[in-house]
């Protein structure tokens, strides 16, 4: 973990730093979450800029210099990312510990059938904002990566809480007995693979997705909603296997079989 | 304890409604799966053999592999083992096996399988959150569809899950998952012997009625969910292992030679390309739909639609209901077929045969067979509704028909004359003909020398079949024949082996008798054992590498090694399926198989094939050939048996395994029970 990595939340942006037995005294998570955070977190996260919340400085949040967007259409539900990350990440397989979660609902109605949940680093990271102690943090030795370090965390669940999406991107993990939070940080710390991570290097979940449907950009994308992450992944060579998302498309190869029937 | 197992089995009692473990060490040399369940179905009653499959001492097996729940491509179905009551003229112990995400599920929750035995003496289903499992009440579950079933049970298991969002099984365990369901519908509920197991909306453990046994039981479903790790002994290697397969994975972005392998057709079922196993969304205008995959497939050949019709259905799961002019009526129609819980594989053969029956003015209103079924509107959603309806709830006719295509004929009267002339055409077991014995023989002797239709689609004779039957053949038959025969470790070196002629190197060889072998040890230990995906492995060729080789034989044991810390070669691992098939071919001598019952119905003897390209070497050449009007010759294929029991340490006399065969396999007290019972060979 990196605990030596300069992190913003503690360093740039002055705020009361409470220890655990403070932050527990003070009589909770969402008394203490809410004496720090000013605004709600969906409109922390969305603002244009953003101090950390609770100071009275006006630091700002250098931009990350990478995320990751998706194609939730183009996605099959296998979960080979998630089960990459929890790889890389833990040495383990477990869905629970990804950091990349896929839902899908096997008897619905294609596209609503998956949803895809990736971090989205986002320009205010209200994870970051909200961590009474410092843990969550812009690591910006690492391209302003945000991340979680879990050795910090003192498990309050606050980052959960906040994270202004659904599902939370902050993800809950037993390590070594305790819960924790943790999230994506690109594949900065991987240590069960050896590639470099990070902005500039390779990440697990992109690396592994048969169908291609998740991509590391360098450009922020648009944070308003969730479309400036869900993105067209696909080209000709997909819809060519009758894959449309619109019934009006027609693949400039006909899926049709030419040659007998079925099995 | 070794990577990829949890460490426990879960047994469960419904009479006595004990629930207890098993000690996954103790049967780690079967490997998983099939093996493990075979061992542990042999030691809880294979002394009490036989009693028939609806008796309570009948066990229902689930095991997941040491690849369930990890990111194995193409692993983690859910084999399915005790004795099966579709079968015939025994209830053979037998498999079958189901994909999704159930064995992923169990062994996040814990559990490296399930062994229920026992039946309750009222509905229940079995709960699995992590590890706290209870015996449920299905009261207000027992009667519904497989669909309902599944909704009802995930809203009972997590009442406050939301979809997209994280929940809380219990303090510190979290998941944003659905719990995996497993069940039987109504065709299980009420005995059918076409009863098939459901998990989602389609995947189906079809074969041998194992949604009759559910019901027998008066088990309506088995719900996991789990928030644990399954261990990696070597996360590292495990990583770079699933890196490297993606040269033979199909490129979605760029696939080689995409005017060839991607416009549909034959290459749709082989290429590896998605959603190609689904045929009801192939006409334009085409449905919006994504690829769809189990656990951990990077195939995904299957789909969900914008209409929410055949979801996650495939192959057959697709082709059983046929309703006229429309693409969505049939797609419903099949769905009706998963909702009342139904085998595909039976019932296919099943509509076939009522609807032959019909036109021979036997079956029908006023005829010998009464009805009030509207047999005289085939092709009709209502048609299809009404027969499926029947057998499912054995209303009328439907009563004889739930007996599942062979009973159903012998109780008529008309077993003999109809399966030998073919108008039933059921070729090994009660299992409906697949791919023709007479020409690709190896499907038909791995089905014989089995307990059921092989069902395992990229074992030589498919692969091979489809690219032939494409019109454009990407290898030669004699590149074929060789690079296939390559990747047959440790027989490797005999391209004679996918030899489908029937001259001297052909379909009675001794090649072949190597090629059938490999396949029951592929069959017992990598799929099997494995929980490996038929239409998946074994990858010998394959059309998206540049050579056309396929993983096979380097990924299995790269995989397996690095996923429990195994050091074995392939060749080690194929020892294994030879033990595993051996183990069952004992259990199948205790419920009395004998070399004399290893035969097919007369029509495969006597009916002149129509015939299917596939490799042949003739007059000294490899080409493609039919193999037209070809039947088997009966003394042949004794002889090739004979030869085949020999080779796998079996006595030719009766086709029972002997002792040293047994013993070399650590197996000495199979060996015992079979000489009690006058069994050894």
């Amino acid at each position: 973990m990196a605990d030596d990595k300069k992190a913003l939340n503690t360093e740039a942006a002055p705020k009361k730093r409470l220890s655990r037995r403070d932050f527990l005294v003070t009589g909770g998570t969402v008394v203490a979450v809410d004496a720090l955070i000013a605004a709600s977190p969906a409109a922390a996260a969305a603002a244009p800029a953003a101090a950390p919340a609770g100071s009275s400085a006006a630091a700002t949040y250098p931009a990350s210099k990478g995320y990751l967007v998706y194609d939730s259409k183009k996605c099959a539900g296998c979960t080979t990312c998630m089960l990459a990350c929890s790889l890389v990440h833990y040495g383990v397989q477990n869905l629970s510990r990804s950091r990349i979660q896929i839902m899908q609902d096997s008897f619905g109605k294609f596209p609503g059938d998956v949803i895809m949940a990736p971090c989205r680093q986002c320009k205010v990271p209200v994870c970051v904002q909200s961590c009474p102690v410092g843990a969550a943090y812009v690591d910006t030795e690492n391209g302003n990566v945000r991340r979680i370090d879990s050795a910090k965390c003192i498990g309050c669940r606050t980052c959960l809480r906040m994270c202004p999406q659904q599902p939370h991107r902050t993800v809950w993990v037993t390590i070594d007995g305790k819960g924790k939070s943790s999230k994506c940080d690109l594949c900065l710390d991987t240590p069960y693979w050896d590639e470099k991570g990070g902005p500039g290097g390779k990440q697990a979940c992109v690396e592994s997705c048969p169908m291609k449907a998740i991509k590391f950009v360098a450009e922020m994308p648009d944070q308003k909603e969730t479309e400036g992450y869900d993105v067209n992944l696909r080209n000709d060579h997909w819809y060519n296997l009758g894959l449309v998302d619109n019934s009006t498309v027609e693949p400039k190869r006909n899926p049709v079989w030419k040659v007998g029937g079925g099995e | 304890m070794k990577g990829g197992y949890t460490g426990k089995i879960l047994r469960v009692h419904l009479t006595t409604r004990t629930i207890g473990t098993i000690d996954t060490a103790k049967y780690e040399e079967f490997g998983g799966g099939h093996g493990i369940g075979s061992a542990v179905f042999f030691d809880l009653v294979g002394d009490q053999l036989t009693f028939e499959a609806f008796d309570p001492r009948n066990l229902i097996i689930m095991m997941a592999s040491p690849f369930s729940g990890t990111f194995m491509p193409g692993s983690g179905r859910c084999e399915v083992q005790g004795m099966g009551p579709m079968l015939y003229p025994v209830e053979w112990f037998a498999h079958s096996n189901f994909g999704g995400r159930f064995t992923a599920q169990l062994k996040f929750a814990g559990w490296d399988g399930i062994v229920v035995e026992g039946a309750a003496d009222e509905p229940v289903w079995i709960n699995i959150v992590n590890d706290k499992v209870t015996i449920e009440s299905a009261k207000g579950i027992w009667g519904m569809d497989t669909w309902d079933t599944q909704e009802e049970i995930s809203r009972r298991v997590m009442p406050g899950l939301k979809y997209g969002e994280w929940a809380e099984l219990a303090r510190d365990q979290a998941t944003t998952q659905s719990p995996a369901v497993v069940c039987c519908g109504p065709a299980g509920e009420n005995r059918s012997r076409l009863g098939a197991l459901l998990h989602g909306p389609g995947s189906q453990a079809a074969l041998c009625g194992f949604g009759g046994v559910f019901g027998s039981k008066k088990l309506k479903a088995i719900s996991a969910i789990g928030t644990g790790d399954v261990p990696i002994a070597d996360p590292k290697a495990f990583m770079a292992a699933r890196l490297w397969f993606r040269q033979f994975q199909w490129d979605v972005d760029n696939p080689r030679e995409a005017e060839r392998f991607g416009a549909g057709g034959p290459y749709a079922l082989i290429s590896g390309r998605p959603s190609g196993g689904n045929v009801l969304n192939r006409d334009l205008p085409l449905t919006p739909a994504r690829a769809t995959a189990c656990a951990s497939c990077p195939r995904g050949c299957r789909m969900r639609l914008a209409t929410g019709d055949s979801n996650e259905s495939v192959c057959a799961g697709t082709m059983v209901i046929t309703v006229n002019g429309s693409v969505k009526f049939t797609r419903q129609g099949n769905d009706l077929m998963q909702k009342y819980g139904l085998g595909h594989w039976q019932l296919m053969p099943l509509l076939s045969y009522i609807d032959a029956l019909h036109k021979k003015g036997i079956l029908g209103k006023g005829k010998q067979i009464d009805t009030d079924l509207p047999l005289d509107r085939p092709g009709t959603f209502a048609y299809a509704d009404a027969v499926m309806r029947a057998i499912a709830y054995r209303e009328g006719v439907g009563d004889d028909l739930a007996e599942a295509c062979a009973r159903f004929a012998k109780k008529i009267g008309r077993y003999d004359q109809d399966v030998n002339d073919g108008t039933l055409s059921l070729a090994y077991w009660g299992t409906a003909n697949h791919y023709d014995p007479a020409i690709e023989a190896e499907w038909g002797f791995g089905s014989l020398l089995g307990e059921r239709d092989l069902m395992l689609h990229q074992m030589s004779n498919y692969p091979i079949h489809w690219m032939a039957w494409s019109g454009d053949p990407y290898l030669t038959a004699e590149e074929v024949s060789r690079l296939y025969t390559d990747a047959m470790v440790p027989y490797q070196g005999d391209p004679f082996m996918v030899d489908h002629s029937d001259g001297p190197t052909g379909i009675y060889s001794d090649s072949k008798v190597k090629q059938v072998a490999w396949i029951k040890h592929y069959e017992k230990f990598w799929v099997g054992a494995g929980g490996f995906c038929g239409w998946r492995w074994p990858m010998c060729i394959t059309n998206n590498t540049a050579d056309r080789r396929g993983a096979t034989p380097e990924a299995e044991p790269k995989f397996w090694n690095a996923v429990t810390g195994d050091n074995r070669t392939f060749a080690d691992y194929m020892e294994l399926g030879h033990k595993i098939y051996t183990l069952d071919r004992s259990i199948w001598a205790l419920q009395g198989r004998h070399r004399d019952m290893e035969v097919f119905p007369d029509y495969v003897y006597d009916k002149p094939s129509v015939g299917h390209d596939m490799t042949m070497y003739i007059d000294g050449q490899w080409q493609y050939a039919k193999g037209t009007g070809r039947t088997l010759d009966r003394a042949k294929v004794e002889d090739f048996k004979t030869r085949f029991y020999k080779f796998e340490g079996y006595n030719p006399d009766n086709g029972y395994p002997k002792r040293d065969t047994l013993e070399k396999m650590k197996l000495a007290k199979v060996a015992d029970l079979l000489q009690k019972r006058g069994k050894l060979g």
